[in-house]
């Protein structure tokens, strides 16, 4: 099954907008990859393939208007082709949640956009929700429940 | 703050904030405030720094605050900042708090912020455990959200074995959910449990699995992944899932669901070879009917990984390339690389399966995208044959100066117009690096079997020389490569050594090569040594290369001394060279090694002192011939004439299989050390036939008969020896003649009657006169200091007995292989003859096996366990006891330990076999003249350092010399 090391959400200018390790690493490390990572991704020219090997494993990337979503995959386990989808499945998602999803929507919604994909995904980065429509079931009633809650809370 | 107060008193800035808060209104920056912030601040790096620190202690204050609400505003905004590389775990407790909190929307930011930052802190597992165990309570509608969450949490966290422990048994309850939700996210913390806690998976095995039978789809996608995941760890307990699994694969049509279970058989039959025979038609099936290229794909990993398809196994085999094959055609680079990859493991089962498809692969090697050509390269070898080999080559070579693009056609889809750009396509180097690599294994795959044209390969090889120079990070590697590759054409090919000894010649030129491919001069400079017979004028050759040598590194300095002296030894022997001519290049040669004496590396130091040593008396030699000449007499020294070619002059040297070398050592024995040269009864007929007066031993007739290769007809050798010594010794009267001490005669006798070197003093009386004891008494000293050097020289020879055991009990073996080698030949003949390989030693089978298997399997496990026997038929066996403190993935490590150690433990017991029934061998061949005999077919086939060769047929000499002379001084 598709084991998502980590998945990195980088701007066209190479800032951090997301991101989820689903493997413990040192902070160094983190840093580390995320910076090596953002300058191969970003030279990387049209019509290239969307997977290169970096370092022991293998990393599969694709460009959403200016967002590059970066997914590091074991490489003897990882599907790429999977990976690719899911990162499609992932943006699906968020576009129907937000309603034509832009940068901008998950700069400011960071959380949604963390919860959207813990809905997706299992701890170990393998995909748990295939299915859009539940995704969003869930999301939805969380965020009603969290109004519900704020509501609660002013009527104390 | 209560109503009635603040009545009365006008309510304080702090108390409005406060009750503003549950309103969404804060004073406090919120996360948007603080992201608009940060865009504001976008300026310069700094700016954003300075910005971000300010806020960071902004939000350490609020973090400390009482207040729940602005608590947990500081901890998402901290949670966003860790985004900039800022470490929030020093707020660990803070993030507890908020996620203790009773609001859900404060909950939820607790949870998020703890999945993100705690699994660096192992001590604040233990005390949210109390806290999971409380979110986790199911009551409720209103709680499967809460739950949701929490599930969600546990799983992004890296679980304790003893919060597993904790918490395993509620996780469970919650299995029996009614909601599929709950379920599914459960599953996928139960997988975080196992990995940490494997006793539970062992202890609910059934209920697990049972969920397999889910009536909810996305549960049954959970579970599969779960189990996916887990049977990588250890695929054991999950083979008897497989009917399930099957049934699984028969009946769901999700196509999600379809590549997991086929990720999951991929797993499964790497241990289990039967599911193949029942998996593959399904898979094939498969293949025919779906769609979905990702299936499609995985379809095909099963197949390759699983190891499904046999060496034979042709039919399912083109299925899959030509699957592939479709997918290399296709527009989409993603399916071009990863179809790469698969063909070539295919490639490796069986080579010949790729071979049908070099114009696809030939293609793919000028794919755009470089990291396509990468992967291509790696196929190459699988194609290559003797027509294509030069274009393959040559596209490869191309793409070192061509300047590529790539033209994109922007067709404006709603942006602009249509534009075409073009993009250069950049080649890094280590892809360079990679070309170079493959090009050399190309060409010398299989003994040079492709190469039709050494002349071209020369060329190429020159080529590869000029890029490589600019390749800083690897040209240490690849000059190596290069210059191995010139030998072994040299040895290789004797057709060709003239163009090879020029082309090498043509690289050693080359400007400034020493500093920018040291490397290839090691085994360049060593061929020009070797072959300088193909040199006419040896003498420029040698001012050239000590004109460059002060450039050169130590170690090409020490192969280039003895090469400067086989040219030397070449050039001068090669008939016409005058006296002054030859003492003029013997003065540049001393000048250039005096300094080389006191070089801090001992392999010089040796070198060059035993060359300067030899060659100052030559040139002594030499002044007194020109006495005796005139200057243009070409009549040279014996020195130069005879000795020195004999150190080198041995046999031609041959190609030997790799791996001999190391086989010979293995077994060597020092039984070979005591030993002598020759046994006692040799002496006594060599005494017997020559009737010897002993005299003084000159130091030319010492070296003249040195050469290894005389030894075979000893006896002649010896004849001439002796019969100049003995005229030598005629003419002179020994002044010691008197000489007689008879004390130390007696000692000496004591210690001759115990020395097995010594001869019987029956058989002396005929050889000795008195006159001699004096002489052998100065050489008596003489003994002890070589006996110490002798016997270090003598641990060379134990190997080389063993060679001849093991060679002559190998000559049936050879003599077969001769014969096949002879058929490749013919097949060659009308090519270039190469050269085979020879095979003196048969290398450890067990050894061989081992290491094919490890070049073959790409997955070490499936090799390993299916060696093992299976006596493991229930789910937990052999770590039922073991997984105590274990996870699967520590047992795993186990195993593979145990098994390898089973191996070794094998291959150590038949190598001991294999050593006893040499040394039975040997011991037969012990002290037998024989085995000095064979040693001369040793030498033919083994390259030996001359030096080593010099010095120890030298030793050898002094111990005969030395000898007799103990054994005369007898009387």
């Amino acid at each position: 099954m598709t084991q998502l090391r980590y998945l990195l959400l980088i701007s066209r200018q190479g800032k951090v907008r997301l991101m989820k390790w689903y493997t413990p690493l040192s902070s160094k490390e983190k840093t580390k990859i995320t910076n090596e990572l953002t300058q191969t991704v970003l030279a990387r020219k049209p019509k290239m393939c969307n997977i290169i090997n970096y370092s022991d494993h293998k990393v599969v990337y694709r460009r959403y208007a200016s967002l590059y979503f970066i997914a590091g995959i074991t490489p003897d386990i990882g599907n790429e082709l999977l990976t690719l989808e899911l990162i499609h499945r992932y943006v699906e998602t968020m576009d129907a949640y937000f309603g034509n999803v832009c940068e901008l929507d998950i700069i400011f919604n960071f959380t949604k956009a963390y919860d959207i994909l813990n809905e997706m995904i299992m701890c170990d980065g393998s995909l748990a929700e295939s299915s859009k429509r539940n995704i969003l079931q869930t999301m939805t009633a969380m965020d009603s429940m969290d109004n519900h809650d704020k509501l609660d809370r002013v009527l104390s | 703050m209560s109503f009635g107060l603040s009545s009365n008193n006008a309510p304080t800035a702090e108390v409005v904030k406060q009750r503003l808060r549950p309103f969404g209104i804060f004073f406090e920056k919120s996360l948007k405030d603080l992201i608009k912030g940060i865009r504001s601040h976008n300026e310069t790096p700094e700016s954003l720094h300075t910005f971000l620190t300010n806020e960071l202690v902004q939000c350490r204050k609020e973090a400390n605050s009482s207040d729940i609400n602005l608590k947990a505003n500081a901890v998402l905004k901290l949670a966003y900042l860790e985004m900039y590389g800022f470490d929030m775990a020093w707020c660990n407790f803070h993030t507890l708090e908020v996620m203790s909190s009773e609001s859900l929307q404060n909950k939820r930011v607790g949870y998020l912020a703890a999945s993100q930052s705690f699994h660096r802190d192992p001590d604040i597992l233990v005390l949210m455990t109390n806290l999971l165990k409380k979110d986790l309570k199911y009551a409720g509608k209103d709680d499967m959200v809460k739950v949701g969450i929490a599930l969600n949490a546990i799983s992004t966290i890296i679980i304790t074995p003893s919060l597993a422990r904790d918490i395993v048994d509620d996780l469970f309850l919650m299995l029996n959910s009614s909601h599929a939700y709950i379920r599914k996210k459960t599953i996928a913390v139960l997988l975080k449990v196992f990995l940490q806690y494997p006793e539970a998976l062992r202890d609910n095995f059934d209920k697990f699995t049972m969920k397999l039978q889910d009536n909810d789809i996305s549960v049954v996608s959970a579970t599969v992944s779960a189990i996916c995941e887990l049977s990588k760890q250890n695929p054991w307990p999950f083979v008897p899932l497989s009917p399930l699994l099957y049934e699984l694969l028969l009946t769901v049509d999700n196509n999600w669901i379809i590549i997991r279970l086929l990720k999951l058989f991929t797993n499964l039959s790497q241990v289990e070879p039967k599911l193949k025979y029942k998996l593959l038609p399904k898979i094939v099936e498969l293949m025919d009917s779906t769609m979905a290229t990702s299936v499609l794909y995985e379809s095909v990993n099963c197949i390759v990984k699983g190891s499904m398809i046999l060496e034979d196994d042709y039919n399912t085999a083109n299925k899959c390339l030509q699957c592939l094959n479709k997918f290399c055609q296709s527009q989409d680079p993603n399916l071009r690389y990863i179809s790469c990859t698969l063909f070539y493991k295919i490639g490796i089962v069986n080579s010949q399966f790729v071979s049908d498809y070099n114009d696809l692969i030939l293609r793919l090697i000028s794919d755009v995208d470089i990291s396509i050509r990468s992967k291509a390269l790696e196929l190459l070898r699988g194609i290559v044959n003797e027509n294509n080999l030069k274009l393959v080559v040559s596209t490869l070579l191309k793409q070192f100066v061509n300047e590529e693009v790539v033209i994109l056609n922007n067709n404006g889809n709603g942006r602009g117009n249509g534009s075409r750009k073009e993009f250069p396509i950049l080649i890094p180097n280590d892809y360079k690096i990679k070309m170079i690599r493959t090009i050399i294994s190309l060409c010398s795959m299989e003994n040079y079997r492709n190469v039709t044209d050494f002349e071209w390969l020369n060329a190429l090889l020159i080529d590869l020389t000029i890029v490589s120079q600019d390749l800083i990070e690897a040209r240490d590697e690849l000059g190596k490569l290069i210059g191995l590759q010139l030998k072994s054409i040299m040895i290789k090919v004797p057709d060709v050594r003239n163009i090879t000894i020029s082309s090498i010649i043509k690289i050693l030129t080359m400007y400034d090569i020493e500093f920018k491919l040291s490397t290839v001069l090691r085994d360049c400079i060593w061929s020009l040594g070797e072959y300088s017979s193909l040199i006419e004028n040896g003498e420029v050759m040698i001012k050239i290369l000590i004109d460059k040598s002060t450039r050169f590194n130590a170690d090409i300095k020490a192969i280039l001394i003895p090469s400067i002296l086989k040219l030397l030894s070449t050039w001068c022997n090669s008939g016409n060279i005058t006296l002054s001519e030859v003492k003029d290049v013997i003065t540049i040669i001393i000048q250039f090694l005096n300094p080389l004496i006191s070089n801090s590396l001992f392999e010089i130091q040796e070198r060059s002192i035993e060359a300067v040593e030899f060659l100052n008396l030559v040139a002594q030699s030499i002044d007194e011939l020109e006495v005796e000449q005139n200057e243009s007499s070409t009549e040279l020294p014996m020195l130069l004439t005879d000795v020195l070619p004999s150190f080198f002059g041995g046999n031609e040297l041959r190609p030997i299989a790799k791996g001999t070398q190391q086989e010979l050592q293995k077994n060597l024995t020092h039984d070979y050390l005591e030993t002598p040269f020759l046994s006692s009864d040799d002496w006594n007929n060599l005494f017997k036939q020559y009737d010897i007066d002993e005299g003084c031993i000159t130091e030319s007739t010492l070296f003249d008969g040195s050469s290894d290769e005389k030894f075979s007809d000893r006896d002649t050798f010896y004849e001439n020896d002796y019969s100049e010594l003995s005229s030598n010794v005629e003419d002179k009267d020994n002044p010691f003649s008197n000489y007689n001490d008879d004390a130390t005669i007696k000692n000496r006798k004591e210690e001759q009657l115990s020395n097995p070197f010594y001869l019987t003093e029956s058989d002396d009386k005929a050889n000795i006169q008195g006159n001699d004891i004096f002489e052998h008494q100065e050489y008596n000293s003489h003994v002890d200091e070589l006996v110490t050097i002798v016997k270090v020289k003598n641990t060379i020879t134990p190997s080389e007995h063993v060679a001849q055991s093991i060679e002559s009990e190998l000559i049936t073996t050879s003599n077969k292989e001769q014969k096949k080698k002879h058929k490749k030949h013919k097949k060659l003949m009308k090519k270039v003859k190469v050269l085979d390989d020879e095979v003196i030693v048969q290398p450890d089978q067990s050894q061989l096996e081992l290491e094919s298997k490890k070049s073959r399997s790409l997955s070490p496990i499936p090799n390993l366990y299916s060696m093992k026997p299976r006596n493991n038929n229930g789910i937990f066996l052999q770590t039922k006891s073991k997984l105590g403190s274990f996870n699967f993935n520590k047992d795993e490590i186990n195993d593979l330990n145990v098994i390898e150690s089973e191996q070794l433990e094998l291959d150590k017991i038949r190598q001991r076999f294999q050593e006893q029934s040499l040394e039975d061998q040997s011991t037969m061949n012990d002290g037998d003249e024989e085995v000095i005999i064979i040693k001369k077919k040793r030498d033919k086939s083994k390259k030996k350092s001359k030096t080593k060769k010099k010095s120890k047929s030298k030793d050898e000499i002094k111990q005969i010399e030395a000898d007799p002379a103990g054994a005369i001084e007898d009387k």
